[in-house]
Order: C-alpha cells, then sequence, then structure tokens
C-alpha cells in the first residue's frame, strides 16, 4: 500500500495552510511527518481524513484516488479527549463501531487491547478517575482497535512515563510488522529516528525535504569525524592545519571537520594507530539538526 | 446510516444510564400519581377516622355537635326581634364556622373578641338590611360577607314578601326558582367536529398544561443537545469523532436520541396520569378542572405529539450548531441566547394570546406559521378555537420544510464549528464559511 500526496493545497480564508504539498509513504513502515507548529501537519492529517477538502491536488493509494469507504484510519490526534464521564469500555467499543466495526468484533478487540496495554482492570471505570498516563493508553486503543489500515500518532510519547513509553514503541513497531502504514507526527525526533524510515518536513505550507531518513543523512558531506579519546589535547595539538578541531560538551569526545571528505579514512586510520581511541566514526548528521536547518 | 444508529444508540444508552434523567422522571412520576391517587387516600384516612369517632360516642348528632365545636367561632349581634332568623340562617349558610349569638350588644366586646383571636369574625348587623363585620383578615378569599349579603337579601325579601300578604311557602317557592340553562359552543373543535364545540374555559386548562409541556420539554432537550455537542468539543473527544464519522450523522443521531428521550419523558408522565386518573376516576367526583383535563379530545394529543416532533426538530438542530460553535461549556449559556429568546417570546405570545380569549388574533395568525412559534401558536388555535384544516397543512409543511431546511445548515455550521476554537466565530464568519462549504 502506498499513499501519495499530490499537490496538497488549503487555505482557510485568506491564509493559504498547504501550498501544493507532495510526499508518499509506505505500509510496512513508519513515516515522519514534522515541521513547526503551525506548519500545516494537523491540516494535512485533516484532509488525509477527509474532515474537510483539499482545495486542490489529490491523494492517492496504490495510485488511485483513495476511497475512504474501503481505508480504516486510526487517529490518535495530539489534542487528546475522550468522554471524561463515561466507561471506558463503552467508549472504546462505540468509538470501534464508529469505525464500522461490529458490535461483538469492536468488544472482544476492545477487550484484548486494554489487556495488551495492562488496562484490564480499568475496563468499567470512568475514564476521569484515570492518570494521565492511562489515559493516554486508552486514547491509543481508541486509535487501534477497529484494525485500522493507515495509523495516525500525533504526538504519540508526549506524556509517558519511560515504561509506559517503551511499551508503546513496541505496540509501534508490532503495528509496523503487522503491514499497517504508520505516520507519526511529533516534535521529538529522537523517537522519529528511531521509527521512521522515511520523513517529509513541512514548512510554510511546502514540503522542504522529504525521502529516505538514512538516504538524507548520506546526501550530506561526509567530511566530518566524530572521535572519543582520553588524549584529545594531545591529538589537538598534532593535527593538520587544515582540519578543524571542535570540543563537545561532555569533554570526552570531539567532531573533527576536513576540507573535504576525500582525505578522511587516512585521517582516521592516522589517528587510530597514534592515539588511543575509544570510539571514531563519519559523523551523520542528526534529525534534529536537519529539522534546524530546514524549518527555521 | 449505521453510524447514525451507532450514535443513536450510544446517545440513548447515554440519557438513560444518566441519574439525573431517571431521577427526574421517577420523580415526576411519583409526584404525579401522589396528586392522582391524594382523594382516595384521603377519603381512606377519613373512612378510617371517621370509623374510630363513631365507635368513641354513640350517637352521631353528638359528634356533629362536637366537630361543630372544632370550627371558627363566628359571632353574630342583631337586634332582638330578627336575632333567631339571623342565627339560624347564618348557621345553614356559614357551615364552615361555629355560628353563636354575642353575648353581648357592646361593639368594642365583640371587636375584642376578634382581635383577641376568641371569634375569628363577627357580624354587628344594624337591622335586616345593614351590618358591620369584624375580621383580623382581610384576605382575598374571604367571601363571608359575599354569603351574608345572600342570606340576608333572602331573608328581607322573605320578610317583605309576607308581609305583602305572601305565605312562606309560596315566598319559598318564588326565591327557589330555577333557571334551567344549557350553554352550546359553536365553532370546530380540533378534530373539524363542527357539532360539539370546545368549551373555552377546560380547553383553557389543558391548553396551558400542555404548551407549558411543549415549552419545556423543547427547550430542556434542546439545552440538552447543545451541552452534548459542547462537552464533545470542550474535552476534545471531538477531534477524535470528526475522524471517526460523518457529521450530519453525528448531528442527526444527537438530536433524535434527544428527541426520544423527551418522548419517553412525556410518556412515562402523561402514562401515569392517565393510568393514575383511570383508577381513581370515582375519587375524583365532579372536580371540573381535573375532568377537564383528561377529558381531551384524542386528537389533540395527537397534535401535541406532532407538534412537539417538528418544533423539537427545529430547535434541537439550532442548538447543536450552536454548541458546536463555542469552545467551552461556559460560552454556552451566551451563545444559545438568541434562540431561547425567541422562544420565550412565542410563549409569551400564545400566553397573552390565550389569557385574552383572543386566540385568532393577527399576531397569533402570524406566529402560527412562523417555524419556531407555530409549534406553540398552531396548536394553541387548534386546541381552543376553530382553524380550517388547510391552516394547520400549511403551517405543518411550512414547519417540515423547516425541520429539513435547518438540519440541513445546522450540519454545515456543525462540520465547521467543531473545529473552530478559541472566540466563538461571529454569525457573519459562519455565514461565509457556510457558503464556502
Amino acid at each position: 500500500m502506498k499513499l501519495e500526496f499530490c499537490g496538497i493545497k488549503k487555505s482557510f480564508g485568506e491564509k493559504l495552510v498547504l501550498d501544493g504539498v507532495s510526499f508518499s509513504a509506505e505500509s510496512g513502515s513508519a513515516f515522519g511527518l514534522l515541521g513547526r507548529n503551525g506548519a500545516g501537519k494537523t491540516t494535512s492529517i485533516r484532509i488525509l481524513m477527509n474532515v474537510f477538502p483539499a482545495d486542490g491536488g489529490q491523494i492517492l493509494l496504490d495510485g488511485a484516488p483513495i476511497d475512504y469507504k474501503k481505508v480504516g484510519f486510526g487517529y490518535l490526534p495530539e489534542e487528546r479527549g475522550l468522554y471524561p464521564k463515561k466507561k471506558i469500555f463503552d467508549q472504546l467499543v462505540y468509538f470501534a463501531e464508529l469505525h464500522g466495526m461490529k458490535r461483538q468484533d469492536a468488544a472482544s478487540s476492545v477487550d484484548s487491547w486494554l489487556r495488551r496495554l495492562g488496562m484490564a482492570e480499568y475496563r468499567d471505570k470512568r475514564l476521569d478517575t484515570l492518570s494521565k498516563g492511562n489515559q493516554q493508553k486508552i486514547q491509543l486503543i481508541t486509535a487501534l482497535a477497529h484494525d485500522p489500515d493507515i495509523v495516525i500518532l500525533d504526538e504519540p510519547f508526549s506524556g509517558l512515563d519511560p515504561v509506559n513509553a517503551r511499551l508503546l514503541k513496541d505496540v509501534v513497531r508490532e503495528v509496523i510488522g503487522n503491514g499497517c502504514l504508520v505516520i507519526f507526527s511529533s516534535h521529538q525526533m529522537n523517537y522519529i529516528e528511531e521509527f521512521c524510515d522515511t520523513i517529509a518536513i513541512l514548512h510554510g505550507g511546502n514540503v522542504v525535504l522529504s525521502g529516505d531518513l538514512g538516504e538524507i543523512k548520506h546526501s550530506y558531506p561526509r567530511n566530518r569525524l566524530t572521535v572519543r579519546s582520553r588524549e584529545l589535547e594531545r591529538m589537538r595539538a598534532a593535527l593538520p592545519p587544515d582540519v578543524t578541531f571542535e570540543a563537545d560538551g561532555d569533554g570526552g569526545s570531539a567532531t573533527l571537520t576536513l576540507p573535504s571528505p576525500d582525505r578522511k579514512a587516512e585521517l582516521m586510520s592516522a589517528l587510530t594507530r597514534s592515539f588511543d581511541i575509544d570510539e571514531i566514526a563519519v559523523k551523520e548528521p542528526s534529525l534534529n539538526d536537519i529539522f534546524v536547518e530546514y524549518a527555521s | 446510516m449505521r453510524r447514525f444508529r451507532t450514535i443513536l444508540g450510544f446517545e440513548l444508552r447515554g440519557y438513560f444510564t444518566n441519574k439525573v434523567f431517571v431521577a427526574v422522571t421517577v420523580v415526576l412520576v411519583v409526584a404525579i400519581a401522589a396528586v392522582l391517587f391524594f382523594p382516595r387516600a384521603s377519603a381512606l384516612v377519613t373512612d378510617i377516622f371517621g370509623d374510630d369517632a363513631a365507635d368513641g360516642t354513640e350517637e352521631g348528632d353528638e359528634s356533629e355537635e362536637i366537630n361543630r365545636d372544632e370550627l371558627p367561632l363566628m359571632l353574630v349581634s342583631a337586634p332582638d326581634d330578627i336575632e333567631s332568623t339571623v342565627i339560624d340562617s347564618f348557621s345553614s349558610a356559614f357551615l364552615n364556622y361555629n355560628v353563636k349569638p354575642a353575648d353581648t350588644d357592646d361593639v368594642d366586646a365583640i371587636k375584642k373578641s376578634v382581635s383577641d383571636g376568641d371569634a375569628e369574625c363577627a357580624f354587628v348587623l344594624g337591622s335586616m338590611t345593614s351590618y358591620t363585620y369584624y375580621s383580623t383578615t382581610n384576605s382575598l378569599f374571604d367571601s363571608n360577607t359575599m354569603v351574608a349579603d345572600e342570606t340576608l337579601r333572602s331573608l328581607a325579601m322573605v320578610s317583605e314578601m309576607m308581609s305583602a300578604g305572601i305565605s312562606p311557602e309560596e315566598a319559598g317557592s318564588i326565591l327557589a326558582t330555577v333557571i334551567e340553562s344549557e350553554t352550546v359552543t359553536l365553532g370546530a373543535s380540533g378534530d373539524g367536529d363542527l357539532s360539539g364545540g370546545v368549551d373555552f374555559i377546560s380547553s383553557l386548562i389543558y391548553t396551558y398544561i400542555m404548551v407549558y409541556a411543549l415549552y419545556i420539554v423543547i427547550l430542556v432537550y434542546g439545552q440538552m443537545v447543545a451541552t452534548s455537542v459542547a462537552t464533545e468539543k470542550s474535552s476534545r473527544a471531538m477531534e477524535l469523532l470528526v475522524t471517526s464519522t460523518d457529521p450530519v450523522s453525528m448531528m442527526f443521531g444527537k438530536v433524535f436520541a434527544a428527541c426520544i428521550a423527551g418522548l419517553t419523558q412525556i410518556a412515562a408522565v402523561f402514562g401515569t396520569a392517565l393510568v393514575c386518573f383511570a383508577v381513581n376516576e370515582p375519587w375524583w367526583g365532579d372536580n371540573m378542572v381535573v375532568r377537564s383535563i383528561f377529558d381531551m379530545p384524542l386528537s389533540l394529543l395527537l397534535y401535541m405529539l406532532l407538534f412537539f416532533l417538528l418544533g423539537f426538530l427545529v430547535f434541537a438542530f439550532m442548538f447543536g450548531a450552536i454548541g458546536s460553535t463555542v469552545s467551552k461549556l461556559e460560552e454556552l449559556n451566551t451563545a444559545s441566547m438568541p434562540v431561547v429568546l425567541i422562544f420565550v417570546v412565542g410563549l409569551m405570545v400564545v400566553v397573552f394570546g390565550m389569557s385574552s380569549g383572543n386566540i385568532d388574533s393577527t399576531v397569533m395568525r402570524v406566529f402560527s406559521y412562523i417555524p419556531f412559534t407555530s409549534p406553540m401558536a398552531m396548536f394553541t388555535r387548534i386546541a381552543m378555537g376553530s382553524v380550517p384544516a388547510y391552516e394547520i397543512a400549511i403551517s405543518v409543511a411550512i414547519l417540515s420544510v423547516s425541520v429539513f431546511i435547518i438540519g440541513y445548515v445546522s450540519a454545515k455550521i456543525y462540520r465547521i464549528g467543531v473545529l473552530l476554537y478559541g472566540t466563538p466565530p461571529k454569525p457573519s464568519a459562519i455565514i461565509k464559511a457556510l457558503r464556502r462549504a
């Protein structure tokens, strides 16, 4: 299953929010939709889910315009919220039914998800009696219980403690492994880096960067080395004059920048021979660096 | 359609498991039953009490004497020649008083015993045709002087007639002349039956009850729809709902659920009333007020149902649309003010029309075609007067078409409104957005 955004345009009143957004994502992998606040991520997601129509462009699924009757969406909105005064089980079944499930199927799916996330004991409790993290797990079930084809997770990790974050990671991996197309939207770049094979960065209503994350990183000039060693000061004195030395914040490592990537193998072997090196590698830009570069 | 049913089911479960909803319904049903069982229960209590009294005393007369002494004391002072006649007449006229001749002719002493509370009131007669009435209360409901006037007038007439040579028996029969009369109200009743007509007073009572029932139920359930939408929006459940289903199903599911809940409550209350009245009918005897309510024609109940349904849908859709434009529940009251005002004005006009007696005035006629006021106005005109069938048909047709138009526009506003947060949009902004949608 391949999802393609082709030149999607949308404006609200006078304000142009999306100006020809194009990107593509495939099932069985996770796609990261990045952008600063107000870049148009939520608008793109809402257009994808047919909450409102685009002014121009189209969304294709496997090459054909998307048929909303056939594709199931699961959505974890950034603004969390369900019915605080209603029983958890009842509202979860309700949402699964709204997505087209039969009542019995919905009930058994909800029960198995409640068990999977360790929430079975809260089945008949009211939502507002739960802690914030647990409410978030309940909200996650609304996105997954109806076995959707495309899952959209907007800031899924915010507000979770490390144990729950790990549980969520396992669940997300499982969902991806089941052949789902998962779309991530987050400001927490480390999670995107961990999960997403492809990304798109939205800025000012346009996609300023998109593609395979590994390739994007690889496309950056590979003229920087990161070195961890106890002999950094001695190394600094011995470096050729055209190599820039920059100590990192922790004091135990440094970044060396060469004028061109050609000599990096030579320099790496020379350094390994002459000094006691704990670690040396070609430094790739982090997603954070890339994001800051493109979205500011 | 399936989503509509899912939403309808979910919302209905919400109503029927809502403790407040259930409690209010139960309280209303119990209260109605209690009122309608009251005469039977009080008769039962009196029976038991009465039996006890009879057991305790050997002669019925004596118990009457005792009872008579327990009544409030009314002192009567009159010139000696007429005193015994007046006392006898007053005793039979004032059954709720223990009528006694005053011990003294001293007016001050009589006034004192009234003001001290020894006697509740006193009549001091100067002659058969003039008296002074003393009482500590001057309540609106004190009809003693009217009764006294009537009694004294009869006495005076009898004595005049006797002095003119007419025997007491003849005088009595002259005074007892009965006028036989029958009132026939002509005009169409609700079902177009020209023969019977509608009795204004009795129809006034049940029309009042039903118009207020329409008003309360439409307003309460309409507000419930608005609150339910606004709650979903403020709790952000809306974010998920708009991506799970279409706004038309959501709006219609909610509105119809509220409608069914309202009908259930009406059916419970009115049903209890009908059953309890049927069970207790003999005990209500000739209480005209209560009888007139339950003698209301069936056709009128059906009209009530029709106008409730259509009127409710018009207002519930508007309330739903309003609920979707606010971000917080606190803003709901201000936002729904215009709609509530329209409705209140409708009620006021109808109530004024009813009490003035002119239910076919121009204002009422106009209001019975405007979709926001016609449920109450047209219903009142049908219930209390004669409305040609074509007028009813036109009114119902306008109302039905309005339901569809308002439902359609409301669903559009809803679709736009549910995703707007922050300050509620101005009406002009909504209209602009509607044109684009």
